[in-house]
């Protein structure tokens, strides 16, 4: 069963400069219980496609088009309030910064007992005792001080076990992870990997795992969603992307992570396509080591190869000797 | 422990800065002429005598060193002497116009700061709204436009024009000015207090708001508040709890400010009020060199300016967590 579906979102940033299409048609299924990849380069829709989960896509940014089941229900149609009680109770996001998305100027204990209040409207210290709860549930030292304790006084990897406390906080169905340990000590991160797989195994969590590295796709995805300048390349198994790769995911399992730079910067030869005129065609022609004229006048669908797979090419299956 | 530690350190430190602040004004004065040549200046029949009669009953006779120690005993035992006009003891003159001024400068500096708060955060909403753009525009022309000249429009059109409100002084006199009818101290000071309050208000509103709304802008851009918003809490209760808290730190610092400054007065505008305020008594005091009454105010503007600093950095440290006051 899928508990989410996302059938041909279009998300788009009305700026100045022009409309950048973030988001510019993308269709996946998260099937429940599972761990799916959300792959892809900078900029090229991550983070718009789970804020427009949730509907908390910032200004000056809108959902044109699209549907977005979950549970089978259409939520881009409920009503804000209705929607406001999803949010953090049914599906919940972490974020890449630790840092950047705790409130630095209120305690541990306030920020994260006024959501349980929020949706359950309960007294503050039976709010609290669930914060506790969750703070040892993923297993931060001391969780009945750490209430009192400001953001500042924790370190990143704590600052991140709080995140994911705070984002587990109702018990939700489905939860997103925004590059979560991006901006971690590798130590560290192999930490907060673990500890979310196990969280996903133990309490039946459907995870959403966007992210740069495909290490970590490996280790922790049975399938992975490829996005490219706000289109779905493809969609697969880790065999079937492994074994016969859309040519950006090729390209993407190609690129070496430049040491010089943050690990998160995966270099691919080009530059990603600006959003307000992107390319003709297949987005990923000016890329592409196979692109033909065909790939630039005519967009590829997105379609089922065999086993669920799909792919957006028009040269996949030539190039995999079919 | 810390706060008291704090508190002591950062007055101690207050004390050489107050002492050179005093040598420069004294210093500074004595350079600028002879205030007994100014103050006789009008008067024809006074002799060479009297004059030096007047130098030597101030003491300006003696070697400045000598004068300024004096000045400093005097100070050190809270007295700043006697104005060189008419001799009433500076104490009493400052005494009145201190809190003249700071009735004034805290209404304008208190309502301003109140009003700012939903006009920044509703600007910063509704960014690019008409309610934006117009009160964008009324700030930028409040922080450009000389509010005294505001003062000067206000007087024609409420006091000359209408009548509704005196144009001079604090208080009523000869009799209480009446308001809707009714004669009372307290209406009667609030009819004073009006037409100038209202035109520092204005002046600090656009300022406040153009940092409030600024402040906004780049707190609902960071990754908590939509980190609060994926996590179901209620708009209104981001934009005034989590996000003002942030906010508001820049305001915080110029309330501190503006209140130590309050007590320089706001000389435009006292003078065109007619304003018994330290402000105007302090620009009269400077053009006939009253020196005792000069030092007496800039002793006074120097040590507000310095508390109110003080105060500011412990309030911002009580609503910052991460600055520590050491
Ligand atoms: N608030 C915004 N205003 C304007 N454009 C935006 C905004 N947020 C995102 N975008 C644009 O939407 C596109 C997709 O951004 P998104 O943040 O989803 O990328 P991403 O895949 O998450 O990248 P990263 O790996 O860098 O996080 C980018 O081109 C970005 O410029
Ligand atoms: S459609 Fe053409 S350009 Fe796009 S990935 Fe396939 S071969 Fe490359
Ligand atoms: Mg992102």
């Amino acid at each position: 069963m899928d508990l989410l579906q996302v059938n041909d979102l279009k998300t788009y940033f009305f700026t100045e400069a022009g409309v950048v299409k973030a988001v510019d048609g993308i269709t996946f299924n998260v099937e429940k219980g599972c761990t799916v990849g959300l792959v892809g380069e900078s900029g090229s829709g991550k983070s718009v496609t789970a804020q427009s989960v949730l509907r908390i896509v910032p200004r000056p940014g809108k959902i044109i088009g699209g549907k977005i089941f979950f549970n089978g229900e259409d939520i881009l149609s409920k009503k804000e309030d209705e929607m406001r009680s999803y949010r953090g109770k049914k599906i919940s996001l972490i974020f890449q910064d630790p840092t950047s998305s705790l409130n630095p100027v209120f305690t541990i204990g306030s920020q994260l007992t006024e959501i349980v209040s929020q949706h359950k409207g309960v007294k503050k210290s039976d709010a609290a005792e669930e914060v506790i709860k969750a703070l040892s549930l993923v297993r931060l030292p001391d969780p009945e001080e750490a209430l009192n304790r400001y953001p500042h006084q924790f370190s990143g990897g704590m600052k991140q076990r709080i995140c994911i406390a705070r984002a587990l906080l109702l018990n939700p169905e489905l939860l997103f992870a925004d590059e979560p340990t991006t901006n971690l000590d590798v130590t560290i991160q192999a930490q907060i990997i673990n500890l979310l797989m196990e969280l996903q195994k133990n309490i039946g969590l459907t995870l959403v795992m966007i992210t740069h590295d495909m290490g970590i796709v490996t280790q922790m995805c049975k399938c992975v969603v490829v996005l490219y300048a706000g289109n779905v390349m493809e969609i697969g198994s880790i065999e079937q992307i492994f074994q016969m790769p859309h040519p950006y995911t090729e390209a993407l399992l190609k690129a070496v992570p430049r040491l010089d730079q943050t690990r998160k910067l995966v270099s691919i030869p080009g530059n990603i396509p600006n959003l307000i005129n992107p390319p003709s065609g297949c987005r990923f022609h000016p890329r592409c080591q196979y692109a033909i004229d065909r790939c630039k006048d005519e967009i590829p669908p997105l379609i089922d190869v065999g086993d669920g797979h799909m792919i957006s090419c028009h040269r996949w299956r030539e190039l995999n000797g079919g | 422990m810390g706060l008291a530690k704090y508190v002591i350190r950062r007055l101690l430190y207050m004390i050489p800065l107050i002492l050179g602040i005093s040598i420069v004004v004294f210093l500074v004065m004595y350079a600028a002429g002879d205030p007994i040549q100014i103050a006789t200046a009008g008067n024809p029949s006074i002799t060479e005598a009297q004059r030096q009669f007047l130098r030597e009953y101030y003491g300006l006779n003696d070697p400045i060193p000598v004068q300024y120690v004096r000045w400093l005993d005097h100070f050190l035992h809270f007295d700043f002497g006697k104005s060189l006009y008419g001799g009433k003891p500076v104490n009493e003159i400052i005494s009145i116009y201190f809190w003249e001024t700071l009735k004034l400068q805290l209404v304008s500096i208190l309502l301003a700061f109140a009003i700012s708060i939903p006009i920044g955060v509703y600007s910063a909403v509704k960014q690019r709204s008409w309610f934006d753009y117009i009160f964008s525009g009324i700030s930028i022309a409040g922080v450009s436009f000389p509010v005294f000249f505001l003062g000067i429009i206000f007087i024609l059109v409420f006091s000359y024009q209408l009548g509704w409100l005196p144009s001079a002084g604090a208080h009523g006199a000869p009799q209480l000015w009446p308001v809707f009818g009714i004669q009372n101290p307290f209406l009667d000071e609030l009819a004073h207090l009006a037409m100038p309050a209202t035109v520092l208000t204005l002046a600090g509103l656009a300022y406040n708001t153009r940092l409030l709304r600024a402040g906004m802008l780049e707190v609902l851009r960071q990754d908590y508040i939509m980190a609060a918003r994926a996590s179901g809490i209620p708009e209104r209760k981001i934009l005034l709890k989590y996000a003002l808290k942030n906010a508001i730190m820049p305001l915080i610092t110029l309330l501190g400010m503006s209140i130590g400054f309050a007590i320089a007065g706001a000389p435009a505008t006292e003078t065109v009020f007619s304003w018994p305020g330290l402000g105007r008594a302090y620009v009269t005091a400077a053009s006939r060199l009253d020196f005792p009454l000069i030092m007496g105010i800039t002793m006074i503007i120097t040590i507000m300016i310095l508390v109110a600093n003080l105060i500011t950095d412990i309030s911002y440290a009580a609503i910052d967590p991460r600055i520590s006051i050491d």
